[in-house]
């Protein structure tokens, strides 16, 4: 069989497929006769066939083209929204986050050892917290945490302003946690900056307030959102670090592949973080300036750090159906 | 086979498990950019439509929620205007489709919104580099460090259609007298379908290579050369 046989013998299935292909990439119905599996097995033979015989690159393209596109269409995954929610709450997210543990202890030391040690000068030299913060920064401090403040409260009393400050840490905070994830492509450095910078910061806050202010209202306002808010950038900066390492050490795979597994294998904790992180911005912006009594705030803010303890250290342990 | 091992084109070569192989075409680092600088250019438009919508509702709800939905919006504009249309069916933003392309994962399927996600986020900081999006000239699918962080690549969308020039009629059929390979008769047909746009002299000048096989030389080299293509075609 020569080329121009091979042609108008197949033509017709050809264009069929491409109508049914096109109707079905826009949703609509096909033609009732349509039986898009076979005529792309089809498509597929008629490929593998003029490849083989070289019937020259305008058929081989054009099936090359339409084996692409049914491939698209045929192989797309459709796995419900809701299902793949909750089995990436219950199984992915705590899994890959403890395959990763020892990720998570480099990030804690990272974040944790600046935080302390900025608190720790604050009682010796407030001269270094003063330094880090800047006049700015310590006036708006003292203006929501210091001894005759106007609470985080009362600020709170205006219409819409509890709703504004969600969406202010969602666009703030959640987008540190993208680009804290995003500087780890730097062999992890800018990750690591960002972990330290953070540590520092807050680890300053709290010693001014505690040099300056009063630590009771920083504590009752930071107790609720602070489980949610800290362990979601430490996650997602062990995604970041993820790729550092990989580009660091690729064992024995090449840079390229390392980089490559290290995103796959980093993504829920990217997604888990991030939900975290978005989650404290719902229980920053309308619990924690809450007027409520500091005994509940400590509570509320102590049961969230135990759960997410119980829910990193036992869910998705259980494997289903293996 | 229907391409030797070593190539000089970009086309990756991908096998499906249908047990066929398709050929991705990678799309180069300067239309990427074009596109790239016509999504950024929508993504303003939007942010600024958005900064405008707010300033007409914000008598309606005050001035704490109207920045608050600004606040929101430009955040998903700004994170996810790439991702969201990135996982339509569409498989590209508004740029990469206005200009043929298409996001796929490297086996040519659909990208997932983790993948999206991934190579999205990473351009941010690739950009504060100059030299960190250069690295996809220096491998062959043009991956940036977001595309082999995700496993990405960027390829056109429409299969590329060569126009056919053949040359002029063959006066009658000539039999080859030898057994060719696949290839040299592959070879033999593309000169006939595709000699219409050269030059004589450049006609003539690859039908010399083939003295042996037609004998002749010169102009009657060339009719010679499409009679055979013309012959394996039709009349063997």
């Amino acid at each position: 069989m020569n080329r121009q046989e091979f042609e108008s013998k197949n033509r017709k299935e050809w264009l069929a497929f491409e109508q049914n292909l096109a109707a079905s990439e826009k949703r609509k119905p096909t033609d009732e006769n349509a039986n898009l599996p076979a005529e792309f097995r089809k498509v597929c033979y008629n490929l593998s066939l003029a490849q083989y015989r070289m019937f020259g690159h305008q058929i081989c393209d054009r099936l090359n083209g339409l084996a692409i596109r049914g491939y698209r269409l045929i192989h797309r995954k459709r796995s419900s929204f809701g299902e793949g929610s909750i089995r990436f709450v219950m199984g992915t997210f705590p899994q890959a986050f403890r395959r990763e543990w020892k990720l998570f202890a480099v990030v804690s030391l990272v974040f944790w050892i600046p935080f302390f040690a900025m608190w720790w000068s604050a009682d010796r030299e407030i001269e270094w917290v003063q330094a880090l913060l800047g006049p700015e920064q310590m006036a708006s401090i003292e203006g929501m945490y210091g001894k005759d403040a106007d609470t985080a409260g009362h600020l709170r009393q205006e219409h819409g302003s509890n709703f504004m400050m969600f969406a202010f840490y969602i666009n703030n905070n959640v987008g540190i946690d993208f680009r804290l994830f995003a500087g780890g492509i730097f062999f992890g450095i800018g990750t690591l900056f960002y972990l330290i910078y953070n540590g520092l910061f807050f680890g300053a806050v709290v010693g001014y307030v505690q040099y300056s202010g009063d630590p009771e209202l920083l504590w009752r306002f930071v107790a609720g959102h602070s489980s949610f808010e800290l362990l979601g950038m430490l996650v997602v900066g062990m995604a970041g670090l993820k790729m550092g390492f990989a580009l660091l050490a690729p064992a024995q795979l090449s840079r390229g592949d390392a980089l490559a597994k290290a995103g796959r294998d980093g993504l829920p904790l990217l997604i888990g973080g991030s939900l975290m992180t978005a989650l404290a911005a719902v229980v920053e912006g309308f619990w924690s300036a809450q007027p409520f009594p500091v005994n509940v705030k400590y509570t509320v803010g102590i049961t969230f750090w135990v759960l997410h303890l119980l829910y990193f250290v036992f869910v998705g342990r259980r494997r289903h159906g293996a | 086979m229907a391409f030797p091992e070593r190539r000089i084109d970009t086309l990756q070569t991908v096998e499906l498990a249908e047990g066929i192989e398709i050929h991705l075409r990678v799309a180069g680092p300067f239309l990427r950019l074009m596109a790239y600088l016509l999504d950024l250019l929508i993504e303003v438009a939007m942010l600024v439509c958005v900064g405008v919508l707010v300033n007409f509702i914000f008598p309606l709800f005050g001035d704490n929620v109207s920045q608050a939905i600004y606040l929101l919006t430009s955040f998903v504009i700004w994170w996810f205007y790439h991702v969201i249309f990135e996982v339509s069916p569409w498989g590209a933003t508004v740029g990469k489709r206005t200009l043929g392309l298409q996001v796929v994962n490297t086996a040519g399927g659909a990208v997932t919104l983790g993948q999206s996600m991934i190579r999205n986020f990473l351009r941010g900081v690739e950009f504060i580099l100059p030299f960190a999006p250069l690295i996809a000239f220096f491998n062959a699918r043009f991956q940036r460090l977001g595309d082999l962080a995700a496993g990405t690549l960027v390829v056109y969308s429409r299969p590329r259609i060569d126009p056919i020039i053949p040359g002029p009629p063959p006066f009658a059929g000539v039999p080859v007298n030898i057994t060719l390979t696949r290839e040299e008769e592959a070879a033999l047909l593309s000169f006939r379908y595709r000699c219409g746009g050269w030059s004589e002299a450049r006609r003539m000048e690859l039908a010399s290579h083939l003295r042996k096989l037609t004998g002749e030389a010169g102009p009657q080299g060339v009719s010679k050369l499409i009679g055979m293509a013309h012959w394996l075609e039709e009349q063997r």
